[in-house]
């Protein structure tokens, strides 16, 4: 060894104890934070599903027809990366189906009904629609984008002007008929679209799709009148925010000869599934009887008999919440952070200015929301002013529009900043580029930053959704309500929402409140976060690989 | 398509493609006026500083830089880093002005107008003044949208097929993407994207074409590749190109800038005298590699 031979260099030996215990130290800490989360979600869990009731016959049951063959799925589809790619794109797209249609079941026939989303389809959406499609084959039309802007700013003032017309045309129409135009059609061309662009299929094929898919819709009417949990109107909707990704999500894994063994993850989860409910009624074992079950999502909450309660009106009015919150965020949100970052001047009395709301955008973030509350309470209930003959009284204590004024506020910081990171971390050589051939700012702002910046700016955005869905303290300053037993049924009207009716809930004596309620009411909520989460990966993933 | 008649097109469209937008008719920049003003400046030539100083804040990056750019050749500046030569370059499409500490004073014309005038829009100037960076940057887009990009943001969309076609063939880049021109332009190499670059650059037909050290993030062959590539385009457009290798500018250029530190333009002659017998012997002293 070394030091029997002198002659040899001695290194010595350098201490890495430090670095060990720092290395240790950090894995610890960002291991305690998961294990929480996990203890937390397995125990609410556990409760809302009402495991504990089931007996071991349901869960061999279970684990033999559905756990293991899906394990068995798992082990099959490792080695292959074919397999797995189509069957996350078959799972992830019927989800994104399912979750497409609850919330457009909620938004477009529950929260505003038929004949108004048919006055505003009419007014913006269809305009816009027409305009975009028009814009795609006539490249040479540069007034389509100036005509989309126009139709978005004038299209919801004509339509709400025009209203009380356009709604009894609707009415005239009847839901399904609304529905049909509005949805299958569009849909119907959409199809037929991707058929022959994505899928390379003859003119007649893909026309044979525009065609079958209203077609289905009519002629599946009678079958789906006997069902009675499913309307026509919910029938029309599922059959295109469902039947469109289901339909391409199987195209797509059956034209690749490796994807095909990807059904086999289909036909397990549904047959196991199946051949399990039937193993337990022969053997009789018990099953789980779980608080989150569809009379759950339903009803109206009680404060009473814990097995009736629902959280039907709180639902509803946190995804009405969410979509105002999202349209008021996004739009001036990212407005603020295109402007802060690339027309607001970094040097003189104005650079000064534009570092003072920097920083003071900063401090906005971390201010607590009950702040916030307070400041939703002020400007948007308790002022009152006169302006001439204008009269503004604020918009009610505890309604939809005061509320999601409030929660828009909250976020509006969090989505400027990551705005701006993700504005700001565009490449500067791309825009020097885009520059350097004679683009305007706002031709390289839209062709070559936002389109980059996007991924970034939705997942900021969305994040900070799942902020505001899950946010408390300012729905109470602004005197929403914490129980209501119908949902708000327009932008003034009062609501309650999903985190005011678990915390109501929390402080009754019953047990089955605090525990099965309770659990069953955090899981809804987890499940309705989680789900925009998701949404925001899948985007920020499809615009990754388009800019890759 | 012939060169000539490429040449026609292109004088039917700065007709109205004039780089004055507030009033076209006084001292713009139409076709005629354009022969008028390289008759005073001097036979051939394009570009012209006079007195040119450029700072950024406090620090002075150009002094008194006197140059006349010619027509249809190929003018190297080349100069230790820091110099100022692309601080130069970036003043003739007005680069500089995205950049907000950057002030010019003294006067740079292009074809007889001042671009520093108060009446040139900087956007309209660019448009005739194609621009090509230090590093490859392509869109991450296709490699014809790439190319169309110019043609998209200038409206200029009449068979965008065939001027796609003509752009990426004169940048000797057609026979390697033809059939794959949907592709990402990320994945091609670097010397690939750097001849997209030209290619997306020379696609708008601009009259001149700036080119910051095009070749120095690039390997041997593909520098070479470049090299052969601007020599073909000097025989329709006047190229300014920064460079740091002496022996590049020797290889391509006609006219050749020295700029040493300091922001002065020391020596601007032929190449042939720069390199065999110059007047200054700092410049002597630079170009054999006794300092810099």
């Amino acid at each position: 060894m070394a030091t029997k031979a002198p002659t040899q260099t001695e290194f010595g030996e350098v201490s890495r104890i430090k670095g060990i215990v720092f290395k240790y130290v950090s894995f610890v800490a960002s291991i305690v934070g998961i294990l929480a989360l996990g203890v937390l979600l397995a125990y609410v869990f556990w409760d809302a599903l009402g495991l504990e009731s089931a007996g071991t016959g349901w869960y061999l049951a279970y684990t033999g027809t559905l756990l293991v063959p899906l394990l068995a799925f798992f082990a099959y589809a490792r080695t292959r990366p074919e397999v797995v790619a189509g069957a996350f794109e078959l799972f992830s797209l019927t989800l994104a189906g399912v979750m497409l249609t609850v919330a457009s079941v909620i938004i477009l026939s529950i929260i505003a009904s038929p004949a108004v989303w048919f006055a505003y389809f009419l007014t913006v959406v269809g305009p816009l629609l027409a305009l975009f499609v028009y814009g795609q084959y006539e490249r040479e039309a540069t007034w389509v984008g100036l005509a989309m802007l126009l139709t978005l700013v004038a299209g919801p003032v004509v339509g709400t002007l025009g209203l009380g017309i356009l709604t009894t045309l609707g009415s005239l129409l009847g839901s399904p008929g609304v529905y049909f135009l509005s949805l299958v059609i569009p849909g119907a061309a959409l199809a037929a679209f991707l058929a022959a662009e994505r899928f390379d299929a003859s003119r007649r094929l893909s026309l044979g799709i525009g065609v079958a898919l209203p077609a289905l819709a009519v002629v599946a009417v009678p079958l789906v009148d006997t069902v009675p949990a499913i309307s026509r109107s919910v029938w029309l909707i599922a059959l295109v925010m469902l039947g469109l990704p289901v339909g391409y999500a199987v195209a797509n894994t059956a034209r690749t000869r490796e994807r095909r063994s990807a059904f086999a993850l289909p036909v397990i989860a549904v047959a196991g599934f199946l051949a399990g409910g039937a193993i337990v009624d022969a053997i009789g074992a018990t099953k789980p009887s779980p608080w989150l079950d569809w009379q759950y999502l339903t009803s109206s909450p009680s404060i009473s008999n814990a097995a009736e309660a629902g959280l039907y009106p709180a639902i509803i009015g946190s995804i009405f919440l969410i979509v105002l919150v999202s349209v008021f965020t996004f739009v001036f949100g990212v407005g603020a952070a295109i402007y802060l970052e690339e027309y607001a001047p970094d040097n003189g009395v104005l650079g000064t200015a534009t570092r003072i709301i920097n920083v003071n955008i900063s401090n906005l973030a971390g201010v607590p929301s009950v702040v916030y509350g307070l400041l939703g309470l002020g400007i948007f209930v308790n002022i009152e002013a006169q302006l001439g003959p204008l009269t503004y009284g604020g918009f009610g204590v505890g309604t939809v529009f005061t509320a999601a004024l409030t929660l828009s506020l909250l976020i509006l910081p969090i989505v400027i900043i990551s705005a701006q990171e993700a504005i700001r971390s565009v490449p500067s050589s791309l825009r020097q580029a885009s520059y350097g051939m004679g683009a305007t700012r706002w031709q390289t702002i839209r062709n070559v930053v936002l389109p980059r910046s996007l991924p970034g700016i939705l997942t900021g955005t969305i994040l900070a959704l799942g902020r505001a869905i899950g946010e408390t303290a300012p729905l109470i300053m602004i005197g929403a309500a914490t129980t209501k037993f119908s949902p708000p049924a327009g932008l003034f009207s009062k609501l309650t929402a999903m985190p005011m009716q678990i915390y109501a809930w929390a402080f009754l004596p019953g047990e089955d409140f605090r525990y099965g309620v309770v659990a069953a009411g955090v899981v809804t909520l987890l499940i309705v976060m989680l789900t925009m989460n998701s949404v925001a990966i899948l985007v920020r993933n499809k615009y990754q690989q388009e800019a890759n | 398509m012939t060169s000539q008649d490429m040449a026609s097109e292109t004088e039917a469209e700065t007709d109205d493609d004039s780089l004055v937008t507030t009033d076209p008719g006084k001292g713009g920049l139409d076709e005629n006026d354009d022969r008028g003003s390289v008759a005073q400046t001097g036979a051939g030539t394009v570009i012209e500083s006079r007195d040119l100083d450029v700072f950024y804040g406090e620090t002075q990056a150009l002094q008194n830089i006197d140059l006349a750019i010619p027509e249809n050749q190929v003018t190297a500046m080349i100069g230790p880093s820091g110099c100022g030569k692309s601080t130069f370059l970036r003043c003739i499409n007005r680069m500089n002005d995205l950049i907000d500490i950057a002030r010019v004073e003294g006067s740079l014309t292009f074809k007889g107008k001042n671009v520093y005038d108060t009446d040139v829009d900087p956007v309209a100037l660019r448009r005739r003044i194609g621009m090509v960076f230090q590093h490859p940057n392509p869109f991450p887009k296709s490699i014809y949208d790439n190319v169309a990009y110019g043609l998209r943001i200038q409206d200029k969309t009449e068979n965008m097929d065939e001027v796609v076609e003509r752009s990426l063939k004169k940048a000797a880049l057609w026979d390697e993407v033809s059939d794959r021109l949907d592709d990402s332009a990320l994945d091609l190499s670097g010397g690939q994207q750097q001849r997209l670059c030209i290619a997306r650059a020379i696609a708008v037909d601009p009259e001149v074409i700036l080119m910051d050290e095009p070749a120095s993030a690039l390997d041997p062959i593909a520098t070479s590749q470049i090299e052969d590539l601007i020599e073909e385009l000097a025989t329709e457009y006047t190229v300014v190109i920064v460079t740091h290798n002496m022996q590049q500018a020797a290889r391509i250029s006609d006219k050749t800038a020295v700029f040493l530190t300091g922001g002065e333009l020391v020596e601007f002659d032929d190449t042939d005298k720069i390199f065999e017998n110059p007047e200054s012997q700092r410049v002597e002293d630079y170009i054999t590699g006794k300092f810099g």
